[in-house]
């Protein structure tokens, strides 16, 4: 049945990583164009050295660690997640950067490509970087002039997550 | 008795307070999830608190208190995620 009901083309790329290399935005969105590709919504977070919002600090670094081969695994589920919500997508990349990271740096990437920007393709990078901000076992350590410490998630996956 | 030998991988503050990365551990062979916290919090005082709110996988999938371990399992235990 699967393999007769197959909206999505077998060269359709699917790129996840954990990493300790700098991320590569241009060799990254290189590999999840297509020739039918007309538009790629590209999400990447930083390291932020001063935080204004909440309780205004400072940040010198994070320290990043991932459960590799889980994290892999999930962020795989997250691009196949983003598949079934919205089949038009062409390309996806998932890339987290793990160590110690410093202000400006960019941690994380997702990208997903389509035809065009109207198919959805802002709201599927956008449900991709939320959702491995839920289900992808990866923690980070906030060191600042005040001291460290771990900052923590606050979802509980339910069975089948 | 018949017994289960586990590997348990701490992450992030739960590996700090266990002081270490993984521990092997033979248990009994229909221990539950629910079971092993009640276990690691007595033979690991530190871990205590940390049991409250710890998420646990089995071979890489998440797992709930009422789940029987299975055999050889690898077990994760780690706060709610904090990538991106």
């Amino acid at each position: 049945m699967e393999g007769n009901f197959n909206l999505q083309p077998d060269n359709f790329p699917t790129i996840f990583s954990i990493t300790e290399d700098e991320i590569d935005l241009n060799e990254l969105l290189a590999k999840i164009t297509l020739t039918s590709t007309g538009a790629a919504a590209i999400f990447t977070g930083m390291v932020r050295g001063e935080t204004v919002r909440g309780e205004a600090h400072q940040t010198d670094y994070l320290e990043y660690e991932a459960y590799i081969p889980m994290a892999e695994a999930k962020m795989k589920q997250v691009a196949d997640e983003i598949r079934a919500a919205w089949p038009v997508i062409e390309g996806i990349a998932i890339v987290q950067r793990i160590g110690k990271l410093f202000p400006k740096t960019p941690t994380v990437l997702i990208a997903c490509t389509a035809a065009h920007r109207d198919t959805g393709v802002f709201e599927a990078a956008r449900f991709g970087i939320d959702r491995l901000k839920e289900i992808v076992p990866i923690w980070k350590k906030e060191v600042s002039p005040d001291g460290q410490f771990w900052v923590e998630g606050d979802y509980f996956p339910k069975p089948g997550e | 008795m018949n017994m289960n030998h586990v590997k348990l991988l701490f992450f992030a503050t739960i590996r700090e307070r266990a002081g270490t990365k993984a521990l092997e551990m033979d248990v009994p062979d229909d221990l539950t999830i629910h079971e092993l916290k009640e276990k690691l919090s007595a033979d690991h005082p530190n871990l205590k608190e940390s049991m409250k709110s710890v998420l646990i996988t089995i071979n890489r999938e998440y797992a709930f208190d009422e789940a029987v371990i299975p055999q050889n399992a690898e077990i994760g235990m780690f706060p709610p995620v904090s990538g991106g």
